[in-house]
């Protein structure tokens, strides 16, 4: 039995006013390390997050009931929150606490993980919920708001620690923060709790408005108070990827431009515009997912090791992988960015109209439903090395997919043989099945020399039959505990915008393709085959 | 969640005949997953809705057909769990806990019983394949349960049973529930085998000390990965006390510890028995003491009053240790109030714990006035909580290591001596 570990040293100092920091600090308090709690070592998978007021803006919003009231739910019913915990919904519509229960209710037997629901731990989260009717520019609401919560620190021990979730239309998150601002309840002051603010995506619709809006929004909460939240980072197959990547040694070696051929990267949704038509024209697939969940996932993979799990070393990282990639010009984005609409077609045996036909759409609609395009890594690690990423709606399937392609091998010795065998693939699915493939040559048995290509494939479900949480469940629980790891900084928003804004603008500028250019229930436009077959390449069939 | 695949009552009288079954049993689940998927195409062709679907499923059934039908489904990690239940009744529920573990289950479970110990040797075995399957009922699994019953002088070789049948390359965790017999020829050959042991301090008879220190005694000399339940209950007890020093103004205090006392539930005041089983409030004190650096200066002593008094020594002062027993309604052995006495720069600080119904209460007292007050939901985990958490456990959890190398240096043990489990001499009390 070893001895009793030491106390984990304190982080490495960055800076010069860092270094002068710690050694004032060390000299005042003896040693380096008194600012740890040591209770805490070993606690942390355990550890419940402040007593808090959870306010939600847009509580009676789509949002707001399929995925956010259902995560807080799952996150009380297993204990993950503390008895002080208290939820104040805000919208505009009249409700009493009570009516408000009753719909929460109803939405959690509709769209809860867990079913059904378990009525004692309602009843006790039921207790923790109350209604404030709330018009966003009401300047007296808001000094309402902030009564009812001084009101909870008394009477439900919230201790002053406040969470806002903006479940909200985007162009009202302007109005909340500078609302926030006006009543102080931004401000963290020592021992008097602590302030935090989830914005949901999209965080502005080019560069432009990206950086005014992280301009407003920091003009009241500090960048370290704001936690933009991109679901697809709480999932845990994208979370598995950081242990799949740095929790192994053996994949490091070959992670690089001299094993590795090319990285696809899939968003293919099965769905239409779902009736969000009016939304989704004002979008299109570069800003709904291109800007943010592929690039993210980009980042995920090319990033160099971050120095610690912390919230910036892990941001700082994604972050030089941002600013590496190659700012498209006009002649890339005409050659290497394809953009495709749907057009009427068939998906699991069912009839499918066309993105034009879809209500609340432009019939001359020239909005994008389909983008692919190639990339590079301007870094040492993937100089030369494409990185393709395609999105699209109404695709046969619904698949996320990272796939990581290695080179072929540098003498074929089996060619007389067999057939060549495919080169290996790493693929780790993000959605559905979660899990990892290593696709390998392996020799078929007998007598002769044939090889052929197999799947090793690890399954989530498989192997860990447990439930995983839901993305917004890790999201919400991350942010009442204050790690950041899985939210974006404002300048990761901005370097994303950075790629992105290009693309939309020269698109803007250049005539659309003949829309629609695919049918529902296909793979997207030929462009997106011929992007690829140009490099001697093809997409993984998903 | 858990379906048994197997069919009516197959028995075996040997290791080669348990494995056989075994391959059987997957054998014919392959083959009804074949049938059923065919049946799936059929109905879904037939109803000619979604075509997808159904050369999905057919896929799936010629790929199944394609392996001969000899395919084993396996969970592809997880380990190995030994059960050395005793006798029949033990062994039984330690079964009903198993299967309650579901999408948790172990890959491949032995339950060992022994059976007649005078009587003639031999083994009686039975087999149970699980089906598991997430709760939406998308994906399966399968996990074994093999039941040996090992009767006569077969019972004193139960390694000799275990070895052949462990999935191979997985890591074993070894249960042993009740008084595990440290120092015994079935222990000695046992241990060894195990990568994890998994006990329950907190049922152990009498008041569970020198079992104690004979596991922190072998848990240093073989290196091996204990997670005992009484320690995994007080994960929630933890968390509050650690709550206590989060106010950075309070954390100062961790190093000028006075006193920490224990009171713990006594069917009578006083316990004048001393046979309250006391290994869940000495886990306190030996979590405390471990995550503060504190050294043991006086081991653990019974006092005439029932009290158990220690004293720990921290930088340059010392540490009063009290373990209370108290009247109470909880459990004997059941911790009711933790108590950690500070005094730093003129400022006394009491941080208290109390068991609430369903959760705990923190409350700080700063100089007689009280600072903060809050609770913590802390539902009791059931046996099947403790044996999921245990066999997930991925990683040796150093905390609880060095809890458990605390507790044995308060009971006088040198837990890093390599002189074996029978070396314990040190106890003063």
């Amino acid at each position: 039995m070893s001895p009793p570990r030491s106390p984990a040293p304190p982080p490495l100092a960055r800076t010069a006013l860092q270094l002068r920091e710690a050694a004032t600090a060390a000299r005042r308090r003896g040693r380096p390390d008194a600012d740890a709690n040591p209770l805490r070592q070993g606690l942390r998978l355990e550890r419940v997050p402040d007593p808090c007021a959870f306010v939600l803006f847009g509580a009676t919003g789509d949002l707001a009931h399929r995925k956010v009231l259902p995560a807080i739910y799952q996150l009380w019913r297993t204990n993950l929150l503390p008895a002080e915990f208290s939820l104040v919904a805000v919208a505009r519509r009249p409700y009493t606490d009570a009516a408000f229960a009753v719909e929460v209710h109803a939405s959690l037997e509709k769209y809860s993980r867990v079913q059904p629901i378990d009525e004692g731990a309602w009843t006790e989260f039921a207790q923790r919920i109350s209604y404030q009717q709330l018009d966003f520019a009401d300047d007296v609401g808001f000094d309402r708001l902030g009564v009812k919560l001084d009101e909870l620190d008394q009477e439900r021990g919230t201790a002053g620690n406040r969470l806002f979730y903006l479940a909200t239309q985007p162009s009202q998150v302007t109005e909340i923060v500078r609302q926030l601002g006006r009543v102080g309840l931004d401000h963290e002051m020592r021992g008097a709790g602590w302030r935090r603010l989830i914005v949901e995506k999209p965080f502005g619709r080019d560069l432009e408005s990206a950086r005014l809006l992280n301009h407003e929004v920091n003009k009241v909460f500090r960048e370290s108070q704001v936690y933009r939240i991109d679901h697809y980072l709480g999932k845990e197959t994208v979370r598995n990827l950081l242990v799949f990547r740095f929790g192994n040694g053996i994949f490091e070696p070959v992670w690089n431009r001299s094993y590795v051929d090319h990285v696809q990267i899939t968003v293919a949704e099965s769905i239409g515009v779902e009736g969000r038509g009016a939304f989704y024209e004002e979008t299109g697939a570069s800003r709904d997912i291109l800007q943010n969940h592929l690039l993210q996932l980009m980042t995920l993979v090319a990033m160099e090791p971050p120095s610690s799990f912390q919230a910036d070393a892990l941001r700082d990282q994604k972050l030089q992988v941002l600013r590496a990639i190659a700012a498209p010009d006009l002649d890339h984005i005409r050659r290497d960015v394809v953009r495709g609409q749907y057009g009427p077609g068939w998906i699991q045996a069912e009839p499918q109209p066309g993105y034009r036909q879809e209500p609340e759409v432009d019939p001359e609609s020239e909005t994008e439903t389909f983008v692919a395009g190639r990339f590079t890594i301007d870094d040492w690690r993937w100089s030369g090395i494409p990185f393709y990423l395609r999105a699209g709606k109404r695709l046969p399937k619904r698949a996320t997919e990272i796939a990581i392609q290695f080179k072929d091998v540098p003498l074929r010795l089996f060619r007389e043989t067999s057939g060549d065998p495919a080169p290996n693939v790493l693929a780790m699915r993000i959605q559905p099945d979660e899990g990892i493939m290593l696709r390998f040559a392996a020799k078929v048995p007998g007598l002769g020399l044939d090889v052929r290509t197999v799947n090793m494939d690890f399954a989530y479900d498989t192997s860990f039959v447990v439930d995983s949480p839901d993305a917004y469940e890790t999201l919400i629980l991350d942010a009442l505990l204050g790690d950041a790891s899985l939210f974006t900084r404002a300048d990761e928003v901005e370097a994303a915008w950075s790629v992105v804004t290009p693309i939309i603008n020269a698109w803007a500028d250049m005539n659309a393709p003949s829309f629609p250019n695919y049918a529902a229930g296909s793979w997207g436009p030929e462009a997106a085959d011929e992007l690829m077959e140009r490099d001697g390449r093809r997409w993984r069939k998903i | 969640m858990a379906q048994d695949l197997t069919p009516p009552r197959p028995v075996a009288h040997s290791v080669p005949e348990i494995e056989g079954q075994l391959g059987k049993l997957w054998a014919r689940a392959a083959v009804a997953r074949v049938e059923a998927a065919k049946a799936e195409a059929a109905l879904i062709e037939a109803q000619a809705q979604a075509a997808a679907r159904a050369a999905a499923a057919l896929d799936a059934a010629r790929a199944t057909s394609d392996a001969g039908g000899h395919h084993v489904a396996a969970r592809t990690s997880v380990l190995n769990l030994v059960v050395v239940a005793g006798e029949a009744a033990a062994a039984e529920r330690c079964a009903v806990t198993i299967a309650g573990t579901a999408g948790r289950h172990a890959s491949r479970s032995l339950i060992l019983s022994v059976v007649g110990p005078q009587g003639p040797p031999g083994l009686e075995a039975r087999i149970e394949g699980l089906s598991l399957t997430t709760p939406d009922g998308r994906a399966e699994t399968g996990a074994e349960t093999i039941r040996v019953a090992a009767h006569g002088e077969t019972g004193q070789h139960l390694a000799s049973i275990i070895v052949p049948l462990l999935v191979h390359d997985l890591p074993v965790a070894l249960w042993w529930p009740g008084d595990p017999p440290f120092g015994s020829h079935r222990a000695d050959r046992l241990l060894p085998i195990a990568d994890r042991l998994i006990v329950d301090g907190s049922a152990w008879s009498g008041d569970g000390l020198d079992l104690l220190a004979q596991l922190a005694t072998a848990a240093g000399a073989r290196r091996l990965v204990v997670v005992d339940w009484a320690l995994l209950r007080q994960a929630r007890w933890r968390e509050a006390l650690a709550s206590v020093y989060d106010l950075p103004d309070l954390r100062p205090h961790l190093r000028a510890v006075r006193r920490i006392e224990v009171e713990y539930a006594a069917a009578q005041p006083g316990d004048p028995a001393g046979q309250t089983n006391v290994i869940r409030p000495l886990y306190h004190v030996a979590w405390l003491a471990s995550r503060l650096g504190m050294t043991v200066v006086a081991p653990l002593r019974r006092e005439e009053d029932g009290r158990r008094l220690a004293t720990l020594g921290q930088r340059d002062h010392a540490v009063e240790v009290i373990l209370r027993p108290v009247v109470s309604d909880l459990g004997a052995g059941s911790t009711v109030r933790v108590e950690i006495f500070s005094r730093l720069r003129g400022t006394e600080l009491v941080g208290k714990v109390a068991a609430g119904d369903r959760s705990v209460e923190v409350s700080i007292c700063e100089n007689g006035a009280e600072r903060v007050r809050r609770s913590y939901v802390a539902p009791r985990l059931t046996d099947v909580d403790l044996l999921g958490l245990a066999i997930e456990e991925g990683a040796p959890d150093p905390v609880a290591d060095h809890a458990l190398a605390m507790a044995g240096r308060l009971l006088g043990v040198d837990s890093a001596s390599r002189k074996g489990a029978d070396s314990h001499k040190g106890r003063s009390e």
